[in-house]
């Protein structure tokens, strides 16, 4: 037989409530639970399906005639339309498919990222470059740690 | 028989492969980090498994939100790069191993690890910059792989205890294969990193050097570490380090540390990168009346 469970609090059942309630004291994020999975599923596979080439092409085209052969919400739509990614994952949008749209816009990550923290992307590099942002702070908002 | 020889540990960011494809190594910015994973490529080389059992999550490439398969393993023969938005990495097709691949699927069903069957996908960068970071830009990789993508991105992702618990079962599988081949398992992502909302850019060099540490001797303390903790002290893409822990419980009982590396930043990412060779490899015998048929057959 295997070992008793090392985790004293693991294998007992887990409340999935408190679970998915911790998450939303972390300070300026979105955890992507079910609930936004969701919400965001059409507005996820539509900046899947960017990864092909010629739906690219497309997009680039027309993107407001792109977006509306997706059943997405008008506020999707138009968060998709001005790159406001701090909405899209208010609207149940995912970096990693969101990330397929700041692809197809020629933006790496990190030019993509600082446009949802409210600073320049020069200041946002140096940050990173200095350490990254201190996790003091940021840990807990009920907590202030 | 089959042997897991080593464990490497690898961040898998995007920008490190765009490095590495368009030669921007010598770069004041990129230069720390090709110098930290030399003395990895050098060892590497004079340590050359048969195949790799690397762990890594799809990012929206292979699998979209149709389908989230917690742990999934590849049977296929081959694995092309991804085209994720800006082409496909110009880096050499990923050679499957489908003879232990498939052994190490069935070995794990029946020692209750449910796991899904991938025979075709696309990989991304998840899986192809640890394979850069180690061997370079050869014209074929060295050796075989046999990809293992973990769900990450839609909650809840498997808890660390869980992967530890995984990682297990893979030494109990590797262990039971008739061939004669050394295997390494790696496990990818991670360190610090958090790519969304106004909190991005969180950087936590002393929780990952804790990390880092607790990799090493017999300590099951990082098992433990709930969702919560990645999420509060490394950020909403730390989670990846779960990962991380495949890897650890596949090499047993105890480990020591050969190689280590640790850099802030690449991209919006703290790279963190360890080599591990097992001590004592032991594992737990399996809990399943199946498990300890095959666990017979080992004995």
């Amino acid at each position: 037989m295997t070992d008793k469970n090392p985790c004293e609090n693991a294998g007992g059942p887990i409340d999935i409530h408190a679970y998915l309630g911790e998450f939303d004291d972390i300070p300026g994020t979105r955890v992507y639970t079910a609930q936004r999975a969701r919400q965001g599923y059409h507005l996820n596979q539509f900046a899947m399906s960017l990864m092909k080439a010629e739906n690219r092409e497309r997009w680039k085209a027309d993107e407001r005639a792109y977006l509306d052969e997706w059943p997405m919400t008008e506020d999707q739509k138009q968060g998709v339309l001005a790159r406001d990614y701090n909405r899209l994952l208010d609207l149940g949008g995912n970096i990693y498919f969101l990330a397929k749209v700041f692809s197809t816009d020629g933006l790496s990550f990190l030019q993509a990222v600082s446009t949802m923290t409210g600073m320049k992307l020069e200041d946002y590099q140096a940050m990173m470059i200095a350490g990254g942002r201190s996790p003091e702070g940021q840990r807990s908002i009920k907590e202030h740690r | 028989m089959a042997r897991i020889t080593h464990g490497i540990a690898c961040s898998h960011i995007p920008a490190l492969g765009v490095a590495s494809d368009f030669d921007k190594w010598e770069d004041p910015y990129w230069k720390p980090i090709q110098e930290g994973f030399a003395p990895t490529q050098k060892w590497e080389a004079e340590n050359l498994p048969d195949v790799v059992i690397l762990v890594y999550n799809d990012h929206a490439s292979a699998f979209d939100m149709k389908i989230i398969p917690t742990f999934a393993i590849g049977c296929g023969e081959s694995y092309k790069p991804a085209d994720e938005g800006w082409g496909p990495r110009e880096v050499p097709v990923v050679e499957g191993h489908p003879d232990l691949a498939w052994h190490i699927a069935q070995s794990l069903i029946l020692d209750e690890f449910d796991m899904t069957i991938i025979n075709e996908m696309d990989v991304d960068h998840g899986l192809t910059v640890p394979l850069s970071m180690v061997f370079g830009k050869p014209a074929k990789w060295p050796v075989k792989v046999i990809p293992l993508a973990v769900n990450v991105v839609t909650y809840p992702p498997p808890s660390g205890n869980r992967c530890w618990a995984l990682g297990e079962a893979i030494a109990r599988a590797v262990e039971s294969f008739p061939e004669d081949l050394n295997v390494q398992v790696w496990g990818t992502g991670g360190m610090s990193h958090q790519l969304q909302g106004p909190r991005a850019g969180l950087i936590n060099a002393e929780w990952d050097n804790m990390f880092l540490d607790k990799l090493s001797g017999d300590t099951q303390e990082l098992r433990c570490i709930p969702h919560i903790e990645y999420l509060r002290e490394t950020g909403s893409e730390g989670i990846e380090m779960v990962m991380w822990l495949i890897m650890r419980g596949a090499l047993g009982k105890e480990t020591r540390e050969l190689l280590r590396f640790y850099h802030v930043p690449a991209s919006n990412t703290a790279v963190g990168h360890i080599v591990l060779e097992p001590v004592n490899g032991d594992v737990p015998p399996s809990a399943t009346v199946e498990g300890a048929a095959t666990q017979e057959q080992i004995d």
